[in-house]
């Protein structure tokens, strides 16, 4: 093969990689110094230089690629600075809700399956296409916040970090507070409401029919909501973080998901009926309305896992932790 | 525990770093006089400072970009080269980068040669 064919080959695959705007000029400067660096081989062999010489020649000035990723201004997708919050919402993301979501929706229908192969392939391409679209999604969002430069990040206040875990350290009482107003509310609601309910009748003959899942986990929800109430007024009382706490929240947080579990082995929680109900709009209503239970559920569990984890972290951290302070001033 | 293999990638990695910074005085530097890009890299690597091409051509078209040099396509031993020189702001900027290395230095030397056991 002739010497100028490989050297022309190679500058082609250099330029394919080039901006447009400055191709010519950097590969007239590139084939300048490799015909400077031939001739300069050439004097000191005292012949031309054979195919394998210009290889080599070739070969040690680089790929092409790498040798026009030179030239191209480095862009990046997400800034450096932002890696460690990227790791971690992907990190929450894909371990903390993504997974146990697919555990508590896929895997408990591979069990019911009469076809558990095709379940159990369905269960994966899901699960890919989930993981593959949040990361995606987690990236595009990160990579936004870099182009319009979030400047949020250049305004923290290091009073506004968070506590050192320890067993000194106190949760926010409003938080406390409110979770008790609301779980009072919820159990007042819970027991008055549905109490051996199997319907809501409205006027004009419309009826919102209750799946028998409800009465099944009446007393449960209500125990647990009487439970939620009375820890979070406890906390609001005794501020101070402490293993007992995050023990309580943790089995509670366990007995939640449970439920949420339940509630989500089956697929419709309530029917409609009525004399003026078309056999579409009750459809059209039905797949609205359970929709939103299903994915009321779903968010339920996965913010009562998050919970979970989080406490479960807090009492190792506490179990491997000194109760001294991080840095001892003297 | 860190093996030989290690401490060399180690090594090499801290010598990049360190050389990075450098290579971009050494070519404004080298610039004072007009050459061509590979007379430069033959120059420089004559005075101890090897420098790969892939690592040259571009930061010869950053400093161009940024104004510290100015080139021109002139004709040589029959082939058309591109020349590059120091711009007037480069020289400014040069000397700025020279008067900041020496300090530098001065510094490093000092502390690299206070006692080893000197506390403060």
């Amino acid at each position: 093969m002739p010497a100028t064919d490989l050297l022309d080959r190679y500058l082609n695959a250099v330029k394919f990689w080039l901006p447009k705007a400055q191709q010519q000029d950097i590969l007239a400067e590139l084939a300048e110094d490799l015909r400077s660096q031939i001739e300069e081989r050439e004097a000191a062999l005292g012949h031309p230089l054979e195919e394998a010489d210009l290889v080599a020649v070739l070969k040690q000035r680089g790929d092409p690629m790498r040798v026009a990723s030179g030239y191209i201004p480095e862009h990046r997708l997400i800034d450096p600075s932002m890696l460690p919050v990227y790791r971690l919402v992907l990190k929450i993301v894909l371990l903390w809700v993504l997974a146990p979501l697919f555990a508590i929706v896929f895997i408990a229908p591979l069990f019911d399956s009469a076809r558990p192969g095709t379940a159990l392939l369905q269960f994966f391409t899901q699960a890919w296409r989930a993981g593959f679209m949040v990361v995606g999604m987690v990236t595009v969002a990160f990579a936004l916040l870099d182009r319009y430069r979030a400047k949020w990040i250049d305004k923290w206040d290091p009073r506004k970090l968070p506590r050192v875990p320890g067993a000194q350290h106190t949760t926010a009482r409003s938080n406390d507070l409110a979770g008790f107003i609301f779980g009072i509310a919820a159990f007042v609601f819970w027991a008055g409401v549905m109490w051996q309910r199997s319907e809501f009748a409205f006027s004009g003959g419309l009826r919102i029919i209750m799946a028998p899942v409800w009465s099944a986990i009446y007393w449960p929800v209500l125990g647990l909501t009487l439970a939620w109430a009375l820890a979070d007024f406890f906390n609001f009382l005794r501020p101070a973080r402490t293993r007992v706490r995050s023990w309580v929240r943790l089995g509670l947080d366990t007995a939640t998901v449970l439920m949420a579990g339940v509630l989500l082995t089956v697929s419709i929680w309530v029917d409609f009926a009525g004399p003026n109900l078309s056999a579409a709009d009750a459809a059209k209503a039905m797949r609205w309305v359970n929709g939103t239970i299903q994915v009321t559920l779903i968010t339920i569990a996965a913010i009562t896992l998050f919970d979970a984890v989080h406490q479960l972290r807090l009492l190792l951290r506490a179990k491997s932790s000194r109760p001294s302070p991080i840095l001892t001033v003297s | 525990m860190h093996t030989n293999g290690d401490n060399n990638e180690i090594f090499d990695n801290l010598r990049l770093e360190l050389r990075r910074g450098c290579l971009a005085v050494a070519v404004l530097a080298q610039l004072r006089t007009e050459m061509y890009g590979y007379a430069l890299r033959k120059a420089l690597t004559d005075q101890g400072l090897a420098i790969d091409e892939n690592t040259l051509y571009p930061l010869l078209r950053r400093l161009e970009s940024q104004g510290l040099l100015v080139s021109q396509w002139r004709e040589e031993e029959k082939r058309n080269k591109r020349f590059y020189r120091l711009s007037p702001v480069g020289e400014e900027v040069l000397a700025s980068l020279q008067a900041e290395w020496r300090k530098m230095n001065a510094t490093l030397e000092r502390i690299l040669a206070a006692p080893v056991n000197a506390t403060t």
